[in-house]
């Protein structure tokens, strides 16, 4: 089952501070809805163990979370990529950030997530909700703790 | 106890039963052995991918961990693939480099107990390298991805079959009046037997393989594991034991089998490994035929000929349990009861990223989707021609006088009164005020369908000279030995999975031998001691080992004939089998029954061999052709799409029939299968290749709730050439049913102009059936 997302953040930090936090992965990894445990690797490679709840699909999932910022510093690629109980989720997200020159910076975002194994069956209604969560939360919670830094 | 000789044809009750329902049967998870291990398996969450690596550091901390397993140690002891029934593939027993499809086995996991197995699944961790996935055989055929590198021709396509004679088909089919078209699906189903499967493997002080196993053919294990394993049959010992259902989900041999018993070799203690249900319903399927047919008819509606063209979706493997020569089965049986006088077909199979198999599901080989495809087309044609459904067919029965019929697609059929079996059905049913009631309802705008399934199958696998799996014939042993008492021990190749064989069994040979059935143990399932046979599915039982049971009883009544001539002082040619018993011709009241015989055999046998016990090997000259005219009586509601099944008659000829009340369970039984397959069941794909059918909340096995009640009845035609004139029946339902519904719900939408609807017929697809074809008609 492959969803897709999309959205846009308004962020008010300037466009340094804001590539300075998303290459951070420990604090991109503070961003994750319901994160339990973080292991950083390197400056572009970490696990998180997060909390799931779909239907009969319930408890940890363990993501591997890569950073691939690109080149010019106006692009973030995110690729995740875990699971747990016999199911897997692929996740490709990556967001455009563009210089307001007002001291704000806009993220605009997207991202397609490929479910497979027992999440799949649960049904897309219930899936979409969880993963728009999973990704607008992120990118949400991205927003307020660069709010609070600011 | 009172006696119940002369047992033929009563409905006795079935001897295994008590023990069944006080729940004291012996199922494969009643089974422990001491200091046995916990295997459970890691499966893959990917339908298509590379595997990278793994890594079982973390499960070897659980607590109890003993090994995990993966292809790299079974390839190092040269089991890492299997051969598939037929030979013509092999198949991985652990994911060996890649996975081919989702769930598939990719590490074996042992443990000292069972929630320690599954802890250690759960923390294997493998590497995927995800690949495009085929999950649609008309995709896959493309050959744009090659899933089997592994085979010497890259390509995904498997095999083409065909029977009959193409160009006089073609050419019959453009010369006719009116032809019919139609692409019919015969969805992917699961046999879902309550009880899944499982083992427990030990190597004894010996070196001997004990193996128990939910098997429906010990014997064909044994002799596949020597294949596979190199252990020789006498170090190999398969006992089966109770089977909670079978419906051919235990004719494979599973990955899981094979990594128990290596578990067993390696770390030489017992080895337990239980499928979880998820397991059950992820490792086989049945069916996935896509057909597409086409008859040609005169405008009276006398067919002229029968062209079916199919794509087959085999999966990840060609692991289907067909016989050697037929990979696809017995789908010549498409003709069903018609006499077409030009047919063909032709067949090309496909590999998928889906789970194996084509095991049957209550069906003989391919038979239920070539039943189905015939008696939808037919529905099709009388509906096209405007012809009574039941007058179409009548035109083109295979008459009385034409038997033993030779098919276009080279069946002999035995036997069968179809237009018998049918008047009986429709008298019973009242046909004519159902037609009746039917346009009254019409006129109202009222939905109201009446369906019929006038089938023919073919069973009993089989003859010799053309049946057999891994090389081994098809034909099936029997022994009986007689007590003095005149009680006795049965047994068979066969294998019991509720067909009540522990009884049907004493009522052959008790019939034949003028004994009490009540008397008789009937053993299977222990390869130590069953005579060779190749088990129970495909409807083969009472055809083949039926016929053994009836013919090795008769062989010992010749030599009862001569221990009771050395008794009553007279020459065997003196003696007549009459009335259950020997009598001395010629002199009235001169006779001894069998009984005393026994006793004599072991007493006073004169000259004679003494004992009375015999073995025999059974091979059938022919397969049996069951008939039946089932007819479904449906309400349809208009607004929700909700299909109300309010009559459902089954009137099965299965030639003679050896107890009553066991073929009527067995049909209600298989049309509750069958009703199920036709409005609920399908194992779903998503196009990433999900399996979205793991379990009974997506997968529905219905209760007596939604099942409908069930009317049956028979005529009988015996074989002519069974021992007996015994055919089969247990598969029949199932084969004849799904066509009975369907058509059912299409004559009830017809006059909105809807044609087909592939099953499973939910409410959903009914409903937008009915949306559709009302918007069309506005429009």
């Amino acid at each position: 089952m492959k969803l897709e997302y999309n959205g846009t953040e308004q962020v008010p930090l300037g466009k340094d501070a804001v590539w300075a936090f998303i290459n951070d992965p420990q604090k991109v990894a503070s961003c994750l809805p319901d994160v339990k445990t973080v292991t950083v690797h390197d400056d572009k490679n970490f696990d998180a163990v997060v909390s799931i709840g779909l239907g009969p699909v319930r408890g940890s999932f363990k993501f591997k979370i890569t950073l691939e910022p690109q080149e010019g510093g106006n692009r973030m690629n995110v690729k995740i990529s875990g699971g747990g109980f016999g199911s897997v989720v692929d996740l490709l997200a990556g967001a455009d950030i563009k210089d307001n020159g007002d001291n704000t910076t806009t993220l605009d975002w997207s991202g397609a997530a490929t479910m497979r194994g027992p999440i799949a069956t649960v049904g897309g209604r219930v899936l979409d909700a969880q993963a728009q969560k999973l990704i607008a939360g992120t990118f949400a919670n991205v927003k307020t703790r660069m709010a609070e830094l600011g | 106890m009172t006696t119940e000789k002369h047992a033929m044809g009563k409905s006795m009750k079935r001897k295994e039963d008590p023990r069944f329902l006080q729940g004291k049967g012996n199922y494969i998870d009643d089974i422990n052995l001491p200091e046995q291990l916990w295997m459970a398996l890691v499966h893959s969450p990917y339908p298509h991918a590379n595997i990278k690596g793994v890594d079982s550091s973390a499960a070897m901390q659980v607590p109890g961990a003993v090994a995990v397993v993966t292809s790299k140690e079974l390839n190092a002891y040269k089991v890492g693939w299997l051969p598939t029934f037929h030979g013509l593939d092999k198949q991985m027993v652990l994911a060996d480099g890649k996975v081919l499809y989702q769930y598939q086995e990719v590490a074996a996991v042992y443990a000292e107990t069972r929630e320690a197995a599954y802890d250690m699944a759960e923390l294997v961790d493998v590497d995927y390298e995800p690949l495009p996935v085929m999950a649609d055989p008309y995709k896959s055929m493309t050959d744009e991805v090659i899933l089997r590198p592994d085979r010497a021709n890259a390509t995904n396509h498997i095999f083409n079959w065909n029977v009959g004679k193409k160009a006089e088909t073609d050419a019959a089919l453009e010369a006719s009046e009116h032809v019919v078209k139609q692409h019919i699906k015969f969805q992917r189903c699961h046999a879902a037997p309550l009880e899944p499967c499982g083992c427990i493997a030990e190597f004894d002080v010996m070196g001997r393989l004990q193996f128990y196993v939910t098997s429906q053919a010990p014997h064909v294990y044994r002799t596949a594991l020597f294949l596979v394993l190199g252990i020789p049959e006498d170090k190999i010992r398969v006992i089966s034991p109770d089977l909670g259902g079978g419906f051919g989900n235990k004719v494979p041999v599973y990955p899981g089998y094979v990594c128990a018993i290596a578990g067993a070799l390696v770390l030489k203690r017992p080895v337990k490994w239980i499928e979880t249900r998820t397991e059950n319903m992820t490792s086989s399927f049945a069916r996935d035929y896509h057909m597409d047919i086409e008859i040609g008819a005169t405008k009276e509606g006398k067919v002229t000929a029968l062209k079916v063209n199919t794509v087959a979706d085999h999966g990840a493997f060609d692991a289907a349990a067909d016989p050697s020569k037929y990979p696809a089965g017995m789908f010549g049986i498409v003709t069903g009861s018609y006499d077409f006088p030009n047919a063909y077909a032709n067949l090309d199979a496909y590999f998928t990223n889906k789970m194996p198999g084509g095991v049957a599901y209550r069906c003989s080989f391919r038979v239920t989707e070539a039943s189905y495809a015939i008696e939808r087309a037919m529905d099709i044609l009388a509906d096209e021609l405007n012809i009574d459904a039941a007058e179409l067919r009548r035109k083109n029965f295979v008459q009385p006088e034409q038997f033993p019929y030779q098919s276009p697609l080279n069946f002999i059929y035995d036997s069968g009164d179809y237009e018998k079996t049918m008047d009986v059905a429709l008298e019973r049913i009242g046909y004519k005020e159902l037609l009746k009631e039917q346009a009254e309802k019409r006129a109202r705008g009222e939905l109201m369908g009446i369906g019929l399934s006038t089938f023919t199958e073919v069973t009993g696998a089989g003859p010799s000279k053309h049946f057999d799996i891994l090389g081994i014939k098809m034909f099936d042993g029997a022994e009986i030995r007689i007590h003095p008492s005149g009680s006795g021990i049965i047994r068979t190749g066969t294998k019991s999975q509720g067909q009540g064989h522990e009884t049907t069994w004493a009522q052959i040979v008790a019939e034949e031998l003028g004994l009490d059935p009540q008397n008789f143990l009937v053993e299977e399932g222990d390869t130590d001691t069953a005579p060779y046979g190749l088990g129970t599915y495909a409807s083969r039982s009472t055809p083949v080992a039926g016929g053994a049971l009836a013919l090795a009883a008769r062989k010992i009544r010749e030599k009862a004939r001569k221990i009771a001539a050395h008794v009553l002082e007279v020459s065997e040619h003196d003696l007549e089998w009459k009335d259950y018993k020997f009598n001395v011709m010629g002199s009235p009241g001169k006779s001894i029954t069998m009984q005393e015989v026994a006793f004599a055999a072991y007493t006073n046998p004169g000259d004679n061999e003494p004992g009375l016990e015999t073995t025999l090997y059974y091979d059938p000259p022919n397969m049996v052709f069951p008939h039946g005219t089932y007819v479904a009586v449906v309400d349809v509601d208009r607004d929700t799409g909700e299909t109300k099944v309010r009559r459902f008659l089954a009137i099965d000829d299965c030639g003679t029939i050896i107890n009553p009340m066991i073929v009527e369970g067995q049909v209600h039984g298989g049309l509750t299968e069958g009703f199920a397959i036709a409005f609920m069941q399908e194992i779903a794909y998503d196009d990433e290749g999900n399996n979205l059918s793991t379990n009974f909340t997506d997968y529905l096995v219905p209760t007596s709730l939604e099942s409908p009640h069930w009317e049956t009845g028979h005529t009988v035609t015996p074989s002519p050439h069974h021992p007996i004139g015994a055919k089969s029946v247990g598969e029949s339902p199932n084969v004849g049913s799904p066509a009975a519904f369907v058509n059912a719900v299409i004559d009830a939408l017809s006059p909105l102009g809807v044609k087909h609807i592939d099953m499973p017929l939910t409410r959903e697809k009914v409903w937008s059936a009915i949306r559709t074809a009302e918007a069309q008609a506005a429009d």
